[in-house]
């Protein structure tokens, strides 16, 4: 098989050299833009593409294999020629994210997807029979409490090893995987430090920000996304933006479609959101991978015991009441925000437990459904307003 | 029906049975809830009722007691109770009925429900998980979650005894050895291999009657209705698995479906149009849904519910009894893998179905509660259809929520659905004739 | 010579066609359902019999269509209005591929074959966003007659984008863009828009084949058939009496059982 070398095109060059305010700009930019130009310049430079839906991927597996790992999250577009693939009752992003694809949006070798609910667990079907490209499960385990789930899910992984060695025509050997963890491990270290940074001094990282630059992760390579983040850091923590008096809230409901950025920038208005799960597959492992041993079998321990918490991953270990609790607690939040996808049955359900979790604590939340294509949200932002205004007069 | 017939009592034996076995099956819940007795709950895709009744724990099937509330006209109250609870209108209908049913302390029409000791999902549906989840906070009980890797794209289901496929299965078996090493702690029982292996024959019986009593639907004319006699021994197929009573309904039931099948007796409805059914029933108005469909002589030859909500016991997979934990695992893999198969990669199956069953036309009925079933159902039809030409309907309502169930507007369409089947068929003789 | 009704009962308005051997309408009639169905089915087929001077017994069959089809009880037999549309679109524009019929109360995109057979039919009658009840939502709201929406609407130059799926709140939305300030005609045009996007949403799930007719009380509206032609990319066919369609068809339908009764060998009915 001939090697591929991998790009040597940079994908997002236009935030270099400008100053913070600029470089935040062209990343909102960027992320709004649903024509996904970062995609579209890497295939133009002959590299390949695989498309993973929420929540979590093991984007070391493709970036081994020089793939870029695109992280499909639907998008603020009419579902023109998706909705008829689909029934009634439905998120959006189930729709929008085939629209992508089907109005060529967005291009792809391979399409990704984990059984997180009813609804996705039927997305590898309807795309297989709609795209040219091969779309697969990866069964992600729901028994990690299983003394063999880590085993399981590593044997799993050499799957999409294989799959993505088709792609590329070349073995993917376990020092492209020690390579691949080690620069993810930078950029979870990088990752680490936005959100220190944020929970410790909200007023220098308001929430869109923390957002923009974590989604960028999910566009470009990471050496690119590493490089961004590296830059913009030491900016973020010279910045000159005046300490206020906000309360500190934790945002919930953002771990699969994503709220619109002006409904981010709405919220931000009222309040500091020092905590959140939005695209929490980003940054679903919490420390280094370690680089010893079976690189495939670290990452799938790292999956099951380095990690973060979802509505749609279950561990007996992460009761949903609780690590709703700790993560309140471990923010130093002082009420939080409820969200839910319109038509999400795991938010819609986690929304009672979390309610009755906070209740429990006498802790003050804030409940909403939300469409990641809103386009109005006056009457959100009062009552959000109204929220924290009772909220300041405890 | 001849005389001779009746006398025989043989037709119509097994719709009997499994109403009284339901009775029965109930009666045995209600005295357990009485005497404070925990159950195992367990669900449709995956329940390991054989390996479950080896601990002698009673077996609920929530989902069973769900769609009871709505046969029994009473599901919107348990929702409502649901819903001012906080769950919202727009999840599984099954959930918040239980959700009620809990709430009263297991108080249901058809008797009250024990509480749960343990419960057992698989992940062949996401809901289980989460429902499983709201047990766990109410009861503070173990919720077992059992991994069962699908199918990883259309046509990829792994053949049995590849590599591929063994990988899956040791994981399967893993697994069930830490359920038993759970169940012994629960039940405070030790695990009886022998009498795994009893009741892996009786499923062993159950499977391969329920696989030929599907097979014998081919039969002109059908010799039971897909849907509504079909849900009573689905409802025996999963609440008698691993059973004695589950293994001598099915041997009955293929000893009855034979006899029809020899003598030409089909279903009380005349047959005029052979039908499969994609979806859940419509339960709140069961009876009704069904007569919308044998008013014009439609009768259902086959349906996938048959399938998933058999946990693809449909494949009648029989278990090796010398090597019962291995077996076991296989045919839970096999058959949850292939109840998963049958909603998400269904073409060739029902194109199968289709030829096999000689049918005039295909009703999908996507529901509002499950998203599992009805999420991909508008695009696999539209493949279905790519790849034969045989008419079909696409009504949507729901399983048990009665304000999206309008039997009107579902008549309309079902009407004008046998309206073009009649005229196609009209057609089609005009043009040989 | 033998005649053939059908009265297509809706639950806004009920209307009636009378047609000869040769498939002339020779009368209609519409007039309004109000509570008594019955009464409406009398009244819209006597007054059809009058338009065409044509007694009771010459009528030789007669199909009730409509929601209300069954209270049609001096009909013969019944058929869905969805087959009755999509027969009558065919014998009106015989080039139909495809039906969009936009009532009052619902809206319904039929696939035809050239015999008005139909192979594929979707159907939104829950939900008003996409039927003829959104524009007459807006209509309270902007405090317009029905009749004025159209003409309004076609001077608009900048559609605003009408963001709620459900009628109950598309009244405040179009108040709350009068309050930003936007033009009564640019509101309007975005709620025709919006419609024409729903119900474009319900061809596309049976599938789009030239040549769509349009039909249904909404046909009317000049504005919702450019956008719709717009949207489309093609003309879609707009017959003078598409209000009457459903009539028509169920006309058409009770005809067959006519010539079927008179053929030597009579087969069972279709």
């Amino acid at each position: 098989m001939t090697a591929v070398a991998p790009p040597a095109v940079r994908v997002f060059p236009e935030w270099h050299g400008q100053p913070l305010e600029e470089i935040l700009y062209r990343c909102r930019e960027l992320v709004e833009d649903t024509s996904f130009p970062t995609v579209r310049r890497w295939r133009e430079g002959g590299g390949k593409v695989i498309g993973h839906f929420q929540v979590y991927f093991p984007e070391e597996i493709a970036h081994a294999g020089g793939l870029l790992p695109f992280k499909v999250r639907g998008a603020p577009i009419e579902p023109t020629q998706s909705d008829s693939r689909f029934g009634s009752y439905l998120c959006s992003i189930i729709k929008t994210s085939l629209e992508l694809a089907l109005s060529k949006r967005v291009e792809l070798e391979l399409f990704v997807t984990h059984p997180i609910c009813d609804a996705a667990r039927n997305l590898a079907g309807v795309w297989g029979r709609n795209v040219p490209y091969p779309c697969r499960i990866l069964y992600l385990p729901q028994n990690p409490n299983s003394a063999f789930a880590a085993h399981y899910l590593r044997d799993e992984y050499d799957r999409v090893r294989g799959v993505c060695e088709g792609l590329v025509g070349r073995a993917i050997t376990d020092d492209d995987l020690r390579r691949s963890i080690a620069l993810f491990n930078e950029n979870r270290a990088l990752l680490r430090r936005l959100h220190d940074l944020r929970r410790e001094r909200p007023w220098l990282v308001p929430v869109d920000d923390a957002y923009v630059l974590l989604l960028i992760g999910g566009l470009v390579p990471r050496e690119e996304h590493n490089d961004l983040l590296r830059t913009v850091l030491p900016l973020l923590e010279g910045r000159s933006a005046a300490r206020q008096d906000k309360i500190r809230v934790i945002l919930e409901g953002g771990f699969c479609e994503q709220p619109p950025l002006d409904l981010l920038r709405a919220i931000a208005r009222s309040c500091y959101v020092v905590d959140d799960d939005l695209l929490i597959g980003l940054r679903w492992i919490t420390t280094d991978v370690p680089l010893d041993g079976d690189p495939l079998f670290a990452l799938a321990e790292s999956y099951i015991d380095r990690s973060a918490h979802s509505p749609v991953q279950h561990d007996l270990r992460k009761p949903k009441d609780r690590m709703l609790l700790e993560r309140l607690d471990h923010a130093g939040a002082q009420a939080a925000i409820l969200m839910a996808a319109k038509m999400c049955e795991p938010g819609l359900e986690e929304l009672v437990v979390h309610t009755r979790a906070l209740d429990g604590r006498g802790i003050r939340y804030f409940v909403s459904e939300f469409e990641e294509n809103m386009t109005s949200f006056d009457s959100l932002e009062i009552q959000l307003e109204t929220f924290v205004e009772n909220l300041v007069f405890d | 029906m001849t005389d001779a017939t009746k006398e025989a009592g043989i037709v119509g034996r097994g719709n009997e049975a499994g109403a009284r076995l339901f009775r029965e099956w109930f009666q045995g819940l209600n005295a357990a809830a009485e005497e404070n007795r925990g159950a195992a709950y367990v669900f449709v895709m995956g329940s390991l009722c054989e390996l479950l009744r080896v601990f002698d724990f009673p077996i609920v099937f929530p989902e069973i007691n769900s769609l009871q509330t709505a046969v029994r006209r009473v599901a919107h109250e348990y929702l409502n109770e649901a819903e001012n609870y906080g769950y919202s209108p727009d999840i599984c209908g099954y959930v918040k009925a239980d959700v009620a049913t809990q709430l009263r302390r297991g108080a249901h029409p058809m008797g009250r429900i024990p509480k749960p000791a343990l419960a057992v999902c698989t992940n062949a549906c996401n809901t289980y998980i989460k429902w499983g989840e709201i047990w766990e906070r109410m009861h503070h009980m173990p919720l077992f979650t059992l991994d069962i890797p699908g199918s990883r794209g259309a046509g990829l289901a792994s053949p049995r005894g590849s590599e591929d496929f063994e990988r899956d299965r040791k994981y399967v078996e893993a697994q069930l050895r830490e359920l038993i090493v759970l169940c012994e702690r629960v039940s405070g029982k030790r695990f009886d291999i022998d009498r795994l292996r009893q009741h892996l024959g009786w499923a062993n019986e159950l499977n391969q009657g329920w696989h030929r009593v599907l097979e014998l639907n081919r039969s002109r004319p059908a010799v039971f209705n897909a849907l509504s006699d079909g849900t009573i021994y689905l409802g025996v197929a999963n609440g008698f698995r691993g059973a004695p009573e589950g293994g001598a309904f099915f041997r009955d039931l293929v000893e009855e479906m034979t006899h029809k099948a020899d003598r030409g007796i089909g279903t009380p409805i005349e047959e005029q149009w052979r039908l499969i059914f994609v979806g859940v029933p419509c339960y709140p108005i069961f009876r009704r849904f069904s007569e919308l469909f044998s008013d014009w002589g439609g009768v259902f030859v086959n349906s996938t519910y048959l399938w998933f909500a058999s946990g693809g016991a449909n494949l009648g997979f029989t278990y090796d009894l010398a090597r019962p934990i291995e077996s076991l695992s296989e045919g839970v893999l096999l058959g949850v893998r292939d109840a998963m198969d049958s909603m998400f990669f269904q073409t060739q199956a029902l194109a199968q179905m289709i030829d096999d069953y000689a049918v005039d036309g295909v009703v999908y009925h996507p529901i509002k509660s499950c998203r599992t079933v009805s999420t991909g159902l508008a695009d696999t039809r539209r493949a279905l259809m790519a790849v034969r030409d045989v008419p079909s309907l696409f009504v949507e309502s729901d399983m048990m929520d009665r304000r999206v169930v309008s039997e009107a507007q579902m008549k309309n369409r079902i009407d004008a659905f046998f309206e073009g089947l009649a005229s196609r068929r009209h057609q089609a003789a005009a043009s040989t004739g | 010579m033998a005649y053939a009704a059908g009265v297509d009962v809706g639950s806004t308005q009920t209307k009636a066609v009378v047609i000869n051997e040769t498939r002339e309408i020779v009368g209609r009639a519409l007039t309004d359902t109000g509570a008594n169905v019955m009464r409406a089915a009398e009244s819209a087929f006597h007054e059809a019999l009058t338009n065409g001077g044509i007694s009771e017994e010459e009528v030789e069959f007669v199909v009730g269509t409509g929601y209300g089809r069954y209270k049609v009880t001096f009909g013969n037999t019944q058929v869905t209005e969805i087959s009755c549309h999509a027969r009558g679109s065919v014998h009106m524009f015989p080039r139909t591929r495809t039906v969009l019929d936009m009532g009052g109360q619902d809206t319904k995109a039929i696939r035809v074959q050239p015999t008005g057979e139909i192979v594929d039919f979707c159907m939104n009658d829950k939900c008003a966003a996409g039927t003829g009840r959104f524009l007459g939502a807006a209509a309270v709201a902007l405090d317009l007659p029905i009749a004025d929406l159209g003409p309004t609407a076609l001077r608009g130059e900048r559609a605003v984008k009408i963001s709620t799926t459900c009628t109950v709140f598309a009244e405040s939305e179009v108040l709350s863009w009068l309050g930003k300030g936007k033009k009564i005609e640019d509101i309007l045009l975005g709620v025709h828009e919006s419609i024409a996007a729903r119900s474009i949403g319900l061809l596309r799930r049976v599938g789009i084949e030239e040549e769509v007719t349009f039909t249904g009380g909404v046909t009317k509206n000049e504005a919702m058939v450019e956008t719709l032609n717009k949207r489309l990319g093609l003309k879609v066919n707009v017959g003078e009496g598409a209000h009457y369609m459903g009539a028509l068809g169920a006309a058409l339908f009770a005809l067959d059982r006519i010539v079927a009764a008179r053929a030597p060998a009579a087969k069972g009915a279709a």
